[in-house]
């Protein structure tokens, strides 16, 4: 399934009391299986996914359309029934960015974050085609 | 480590519900079939690692300054992504090809 096409370009709202439950973790963190999506205007189009039960830790996400264009990770079949995606409508990309100081930060392309909508169940996938990814993509970011 | 060795066509049952069947042998490619249930995650190692590491050093804590995105960031970094041109179900692109199977 392709999923990114359909994807949506607005920004997400997100209600804090609605936890994602990310069932395998994520790629060395197996352990931590809840999140809760923060943002705000200033920090547009960058995201929060802040751990539930550290809510110190967190992860600097971003919507793939807000920063490159054509990004489309070829989901498969496991991945799709793992997520319980009928529709490329229902799945939420989110791909997870490093700030790696005042002027750089990458996004990391080659394993995206897949999030049901409805179900708000989500998972780190690595997609068909992540050999045409990068996994620290840079950003313009910066003044 | 265990070490086992196995001709083409025969498998090794891990748990009692996975299996890793050796396909095919090319030189020095080995093909493997996976049969895993889908709450078990199989990756290539290479991939696996590169993201896990990619995740830690992603992990924030104490909420640092996210620097802002530049306004129109066309140029440079939009052209360096592809378009994904490969919409095959096959894992044939890689340099170690593995099939995947799950029931």
């Amino acid at each position: 399934m392709k999923v990114a096409e359909t994807v949506e370009t607005k920004p997400w709202t997100a209600d804090a009391t609605q936890v994602i439950q990310f069932p395998a973790g994520l790629l060395g963190f197996e352990n931590l299986k809840q999140y809760v999506l923060m943002g705000s205007a200033e920090e547009a189009p960058f995201f929060w996914l802040q751990v539930v039960d550290e809510p110190n830790l967190a992860f600097v996400v971003v919507p793939p359309s807000a920063v490159v264009e054509n990004y489309t990770p070829e989901l498969s079949d496991e991945d799709v029934d793992f997520l319980g995606l009928s529709s490329p409508e229902d799945a939420l990309v989110l791909n997870i960015v490093t700030v790696r100081g005042p002027t750089r930060a990458t996004v990391n392309l080659k394993g995206p974050l897949v999030i049901n909508r409805r179900t708000l169940i989500g998972k780190q996938v690595i997609p068909l085609n992540a050999a045409e990814f990068a996994v620290n993509h840079p950003l313009a970011v910066g003044e | 480590m265990l070490i086992l060795s196995r001709k083409v066509g025969e498998s090794i049952i891990i748990a009692g519900r996975i299996t890793v069947k050796v396909v095919r042998v090319e030189g020095d490619v080995v093909k493997v079939g996976i049969q895993a249930p889908s709450d078990v995650p199989v990756h290539r190692e290479e991939v696996y690692r590169e993201i896990q590491n990619n995740n830690r050093e992603a992990l924030t804590s104490g909420r640092p300054a996210i620097p802002k995105l530049r306004p129109d960031p066309a140029s440079s970094t939009r052209t360096e992504v592809r378009p994904c041109e490969c919409h095959s179900r096959t894992l044939n692109t890689e340099p170690n090809p593995q099939t995947i199977n799950r029931k």
